[in-house]
């Protein structure tokens, strides 16, 4: 696995006014689009920042292509639902990009309740020469007309313009945590916690449910759906609930379900909660699954149930902590999984800003740190250890002095190259393989 | 004695949690919910059962854990009233309805000359040695009168607001005790601001013996 890495980081937060607290700038969602060529970040105010890898210019080889904002834009605002007396949160919680099939591009980015159908175009020509109008736009008095001239489309400074096309709401009543795009590319899934709602990109008003749990169902804790995946190739639908998986077939009746036997040596209060799956990913050829859950990752292979291939631990040594995790909430904290376009490598974040890859071929790992300390433009990054006990090494770093504020819960995989979004609470960072 | 320590730290901070996640932007999270109320009770279960294995069984304790609370918390606490009631003793610390309270208040009339030992022993579930006003509304005046007296011996105790000697009447206000006791036993916990939120001021005066963690359990089964 390659390890010396470029870096490159892109700090959005200039986006906003350092005066007041920056908590609306954690990033809350990163993704790709399916070229790489697009990156997306949503974060907590509900905005939109979208990057655009610049073209590989035959100037400067050296210089691979960079990612640098392409558009920004107020996806959501903070509603009010007056008949419960709750505010509905601004936080984007997932964007997911739709094929081009023209020279815009579409996404959709959801908050906990109204999923938003976004048209980002490019404009870069205007007209010019009305007659009716001056080049502010006023209005002519007609009676000074004394020729006609055909407008012509002068260029102009590139604008990129993103206009909401279609509002999806009033269909969830829990919080919405997924979203996909089906392969016939005129109908998604929005998920919350108990529901499954199938839309048609033309019709705002109307859903249907194609899967619903009521909240007085039994053993609800068991029910609650934290991600929801299809994989097109295979119309297969992936459900992942806090204890098992389910895939789905939709021509078939059962569904199948992945669920791993407990390990009852392990159990203490927080069992529940860290085996609780929180992320869950197709590998890009359809023949594994990741899930994530608080400590480590697991790989599941579609034809085995009943136990996953491959276990990787994350954070082990947090295992003793469990009760501080609890104390300070970090215990719930929903890590996400990616593969590499390959599907050799898979990543997840951790705390202390630190991140870590596995090499499925090899079985090496490696602890990488996002920060800006550490990370100088062009530097390599270099391999992070955390020390466990004992005597602590040089660059080691002791479990009690991570900082768990700075948690990496949202990475993303270029779905070809080997380039990688982190996103450190409001920071986003991107990370390119070193060019020889 | 370190488990049930233990256990009744968790406890208590999973009702702590669960009543402050009522009060975040974006309402309830389903899953966290439900995840904290699984918490509490295998918590609480351990809690109980340490206890019961350190005090002498004077009467079964309800075994009424194991039915879903999250479901049937009226019906559950009914029956770990009625299990309780013919000792005269108050009931098992389960959410009560408010028509309970009433009842409770006359046999919890000829405990008082009783010390506060004995109806410690009584309440299977309270969340300290001294008795948790939260859990047993009726207790509230007579759970005064125990703090003070404990006031020397727990750190807990050293926390506390001045003597409640101050508390007006003969129910003061839940909320303000729940607050004292959640600030004491919190008092590690570095993200949690263990002054009560405004809301609890706000709770309306004329229902006093509305329990506040009644309110928290069918808040989590209400949604």
């Amino acid at each position: 696995m390659e390890e010396d890495i470029d870096t490159r980081k892109i700090n959005n937060s200039f986006l906003r006014d350092h005066s007041y607290a920056t908590e609306a700038d954690i990033i809350s969602t990163v993704e790709f689009n399916h070229t790489g060529e697009l990156l997306a970040t949503g974060d907590k105010g509900g905005r939109v920042v979208i990057f655009q890898r610049e073209q590989e210019s035959k100037n400067q080889v050296h210089r691979r292509g960079e990612y640098n904002v392409y558009s920004t834009f107020q996806s959501h605002e903070p509603e009010f639902d007056y008949l419960k007396s709750l505010e509905i949160e601004e936080k984007i919680n997932k964007i997911r990009w739709l094929p081009q099939q023209n020279a815009a591009y579409f996404l959709l980015s959801t908050n906990d309740k109204t999923v938003k159908l976004w048209k980002v175009s490019e404009r870069d020509k205007r007209p010019e020469g009305y007659n009716l109008k001056d080049e502010e736009g006023r209005l002519r008095d007609p009676a000074t007309i004394t020729s006609l001239r055909v407008p012509v489309l002068r260029p102009m400074d590139l604008m990129v313009e993103a206009a909401p096309r279609r509002v999806f709401a009033n269909a969830h009543t829990y919080h919405i945590n997924s979203i996909s795009v089906n392969s016939d590319y005129e109908t998604y899934m929005s998920a919350d916690d108990l529901r499954i709602n199938l839309w048609n990109f033309e019709i705002t008003n109307q859903s249907f449910s194609i899967l619903s749990w009521g909240p007085r169902t039994g053993w609800l804790e068991r029910r609650v759906l934290s991600s929801f995946q299809p994989h097109q190739c295979r119309n297969l639908y992936l459900l992942s609930y806090p204890k098992h998986l389910l895939a789905w077939h939709h021509q078939q009746a059962q569904p199948r379900v992945f669920e791993e036997p407990e390990d009852p040596s392990n159990r203490s209060f927080f069992s529940e909660i860290i085996s609780s799956i929180s992320d869950v990913k197709f590998s890009h050829s359809g023949r594994y699954i990741m899930t994530r859950d608080y400590l480590t990752v697991k790989v599941w292979d579609l034809n085995m149930e009943n136990r996953p291939i491959e276990t990787y631990q994350v954070h082990d040594y947090l295992r003793s902590k469990l009760c501080s995790l609890y104390e300070n909430d970090c215990i719930f904290d929903k890590f996400e999984c990616v593969w590499n376009g390959s599907d050799s490598v898979i990543m997840t974040g951790s705390y202390n800003n630190f991140f870590r890859m596995f090499d499925r071929n090899t079985k090496r790992d490696v602890t990488l740190e996002a920060s800006r300390e550490n990370s100088k433009p062009r530097a390599i990054l270099k391999p992070r250890k955390v020390c466990v006990g004992g005597k602590r090494r040089k660059d080691e770093i002791s479990v009690d002095s991570l900082d768990f504020s700075k948690k990496i819960l949202h990475t993303a995989w270029h779905p070809s190259e080997n380039i990688i979004a982190v996103a450190a609470t409001n920071n986003l960072y991107i990370f390119q393989d070193k060019v020889n | 004695m370190e488990v049930q320590k233990e256990a009744q730290r968790i406890m208590t901070l999973s009702v702590w949690k669960m009543y402050h996640s009522r009060m975040q932007r974006g309402g309830l999270r389903l899953h966290r919910s439900l995840q904290l109320s699984l918490v509490m009770r295998s918590a609480r279960e351990l809690y109980l059962s340490a206890k019961v294995e350190t005090h002498e069984p004077e009467v079964p304790l309800p075994p009424a854990r194991s039915p879903d609370p999250r479901l049937h918390p009226p019906r559950e606490a009914e029956a770990a009233a009625k299990a309780a009631a013919p000792d005269g003793e108050p009931p098992s610390p389960e959410p009560m309805d408010t028509q309970e309270a009433p009842r409770i208040e006359e046999t919890l009339a000829p405990c008082a000359p009783r010390p506060a030992k004995v109806s410690r022993k009584r309440r299977s579930s309270s969340l300290s040695d001294g008795g948790d006003p939260a859990l047993v509304p009726s207790k509230k005046a007579r759970l005064e009168e125990e703090e003070e007296e404990e006031g020397a011996s727990s750190e807990v105790l050293d926390r506390l607001q001045p003597p409640p000697a101050q508390a007006e009447g003969a129910f003061p206000n839940l909320a303000r005790v729940l607050q004292r006791r959640f600030s004491g036993l919190l008092n590690c916990s570095p993200a949690a601001a263990p002054t009560a939120p405004p809301a609890c001021e706000a709770k309306p005066a004329c229902r006093p013996a509305d329990n506040m963690l009644n309110v928290l359990v069918r808040a989590v089964v209400a949604f």
